[in-house]
């Protein structure tokens, strides 16, 4: 090492190059060594900064562009009705999808597929699979486990599944026109499940996976709304009625317990409600409702207090406006009291008490009911009323006896509730409340108390017009109507619609029904008549017998 | 100098080492999570499925028939009586309720 030095130093002599002094090597490696851990401690220093940063604010996530996610249908929540019971769901299914490039013999996979699912479109299908620019196409959608296993056993190239969310509707037909139903992608197309949509409920989705948001409660009851439907399918039988429709309202809140139309939809089937038969009668269509109408009239002469229960009307006459003569189909032949006008269902006395108030004071009092503006509930927009073009003394004197006006059944059901209910209105709703309804008074609780009173008669009364609406040990009032249908600008005779609008217990009631028998056949069932006292108050009374158990009505028990 | 150089490549090495260390162990965690979320699917999943199994099988047109065949029906007047005027049966009934307890 010693000797290492000397030839060094021996080496930079001849050079001629000059030494560097002791203290000028020392600056030298003093420079060095303050560079070297100057670059050191820099080095260091951004190890830690990444670190602290990395702890402060973790990796960021690596993304991928090679397929963007987009949603490709929706989560719904569950839809139960009050008591918690499941009325729709949505549940993961295998759709089945196929890629044309990986299919080589589209004719062997289109004839095996048809062997597997025999309603399969196989020219539809042949033709998207002749397509090698397309990498996907769907074959079959909402698969059952079971058909999906034997697609995948046929073991064909190039077919895949994909699982999706379809909605499932436990109850298959029950309340189908109330819950409507969803499309392919489960995107609402009426009723409730557009409720659904529309108030921002349903999430977008890229993988099946079920909504975790709350259960939407209806206000339905199942078990009512099941006695509905099964008293309305054979009323329908029965009577060879083309179609029945009918509801149950809880007149102090407003909610409806049950609402149905047949023949009904399967809310499963999206095509179904295209159906013109199929519509939902309670708030797709506005009917003339017939003699029901005249609670209506009778209520606003008692609560204008220009009659009584007692007052008397002359009914002995036909009336005569203009060239119209109108006429009760079973003339008393004598006048008859206010009590005895709604009892015996007199249009020339319901046409007296409306003229009696005139038709501005008549349509004000409509219009206060709710039945002159069109309505919206969660299930539908209901069809809107059809009011008379011009509204003068004919039409008042028709709108009495319910012809002329036509409105949806639950709108009018609704009017009905405030006139039974002490004489509040309260906006129907299909869905469960949770606190107090809002509503506004129409009619003195005195008017209310008098046509309850009016309606028990009209049933627990022998010559009442609903007194085959009677539900022993219950306490069932009510009003009957038989409205004929206009066709051909021509009322028929034959062609009615019978309506029975009950309420029950009819001291303090608490529940409405409206039943709706549309063309009833003169069958013996009905002692060949068409009338609503023969068809739909009969259907009442077994409705009531089914239902009031169920909603805490009990039966006054027989005396010994 | 010294000291500190070879303090500084400790520090690295074993920062160097923790932070892989707690990279494992997140990713460990989050494959769990994944698993996890992917069990709690499978179950969501297969709940809803149970559940509309149920509702189908609960539904009141299938229950009706089935409550008729056996006798069941809804409850009428005669199946009811004021308490006054079963005043025995209601004598009957008070201790039973009581010897319940």
């Amino acid at each position: 090492m010693r000797r290492g030095v000397t030839i060094s130093t021996e080496a930079r002599t001849r050079a001629g190059q000059r030494l560097p002094s002791r203290a000028g090597r020392l600056a030298d490696a003093i420079h060095r060594t303050t560079f070297v851990t100057a670059t050191v401690v820099f080095a260091f220093g951004m190890v830690a900064v990444q670190l602290v940063r990395l702890a402060a604010t973790g990796a960021p996530a690596v993304q991928s562009n090679m397929s963007s996610p987009i949603a490709t249908s929706l989560a719904r929540p569950d839809i139960v009705d009050r008591n918690g019971r499941l009325l729709a769901s949505d549940v993961e299914a295998p759709s089945l999808y196929a890629d044309p490039l990986l299919i080589s013999d589209r004719d062997e996979v289109v004839e095996k597929l048809r062997a597997v699912l025999p309603d399969l479109d196989s020219a539809a299908l042949r033709d998207a699979l002749a397509d090698k620019t397309r990498r996907f196409v769907w074959v079959r959608r909402g698969l059952s486990p079971q058909m999906a296993q034997r697609v995948h056993d046929l073991g064909l190239p190039g077919l895949a599944f994909r699982n999706e969310l379809r909605r499932a509707y436990p109850g298959g037909r029950l309340a189908g026109h109330v819950l409507g139903g969803v499309n392919i992608d489960n995107r609402a197309i009426a009723g409730i499940e557009r409720h659904l949509d529309e108030s921002n409920l349903v999430e977008p989705i890229v993988h099946a996976a079920p909504s975790t948001r709350r259960p939407v409660v209806l206000s339905l009851d199942l078990g009512v709304q099941h006695a509905l439907e099964d008293e309305l399918a054979a009323a329908m039988e029965t009577y060879r009625a083309s179609a029945t429709a009918g509801l149950v309202l809880d007149v102090r809140t407003g909610e409806v317990l049950a609402s149905a139309a047949l023949p009904g939809v399967d809310p499963a089937i999206a095509t179904d409600a295209l159906v013109d038969e199929r519509i939902d009668r309670i708030n797709g269509g506005t009917f003339e409702l017939g003699s029901i109408f005249k609670l209506m009239t009778v209520a606003e002469a008692l609560d204008a207090g220009r009659v009584g229960p007692g007052t008397m009307v002359d009914v002995t006459e036909p009336l005569k406006s203009g060239r119209f003569v109108i006429e009760d189909p079973h003339p008393a032949g004598r006048p008859l009291t206010v009590s005895e006008v709604f009892l015996k269902s007199s249009n020339v006395g319901a046409a007296r008490l409306a003229l009696g108030g005139g038709p501005t004071r008549q349509r004000a009092f409509l219009d206060s009911l709710g039945l002159l503006a069109p309505m919206r509930t969660e299930a539908a927009a209901l069809a809107r009323p059809m009011l008379p073009a011009r509204w003068e003394e004919i039409e008042t004197i028709t709108i009495a006896y319910g012809h002329g006006l036509a409105v949806a059944p639950l709108q009018f059901a609704a009017a009905a509730a405030a006139l039974v209910n002490g004489g509040e209105y309260i906006q129907p709703t299909f869905l469960k409340r949770t606190g107090e309804a809002p509503r506004r008074r129409v009619i003195r609780a005195e008017t209310s108390a008098e046509l309850r009173e009016l309606m028990a008669r009209n049933v627990a009364e022998g010559g009442g017009t609903g007194k085959r609406a009677d539900a022993e040990g219950y306490a069932v009032g009510g009003k009957t109507g038989t409205a004929e249908i206009a066709t051909r600008g021509k009322y028929d005779r034959n062609a009615v619609i019978s309506s029975f609008l009950g309420a029950f217990p009819i001291s303090d009631p608490r529940f409405l029904t409206l039943v709706m028998v549309f063309e009833p056949a003169r069958t013996a069932a009905s002692g060949g008549e068409v009338t609503a006292s023969q068809t739909a108050a009969p259907v009442t009374a077994r409705l009531v017998r089914r239902i009031a158990p169920q909603l805490g009505v009990w039966p006054a028990p027989i005396q010994p | 100098m010294r000291l500190l150089t070879l303090s500084a490549i400790c520090l690295a090495l074993s920062s160097a080492f923790l932070l892989y260390a707690l990279n494992n162990e997140t990713r460990l965690l989050e494959g769990q999570v994944q698993q996890q979320d992917r069990a709690a699917a499978t179950l969501r999943s297969d709940i809803a499925v149970l559940k509309a199994e149920r509702a189908h099988l609960a539904r009141p047109e299938r229950i009706a028939p089935l409550a008729r065949d056996m006798g069941l029906v809804p409850p009428g007047p005669a199946q009811l009586a004021d308490a006054d005027a079963a005043g025995g049966y209601a004598t009957l009934a008070a201790p039973l309720r009581g010897a319940s307890h």
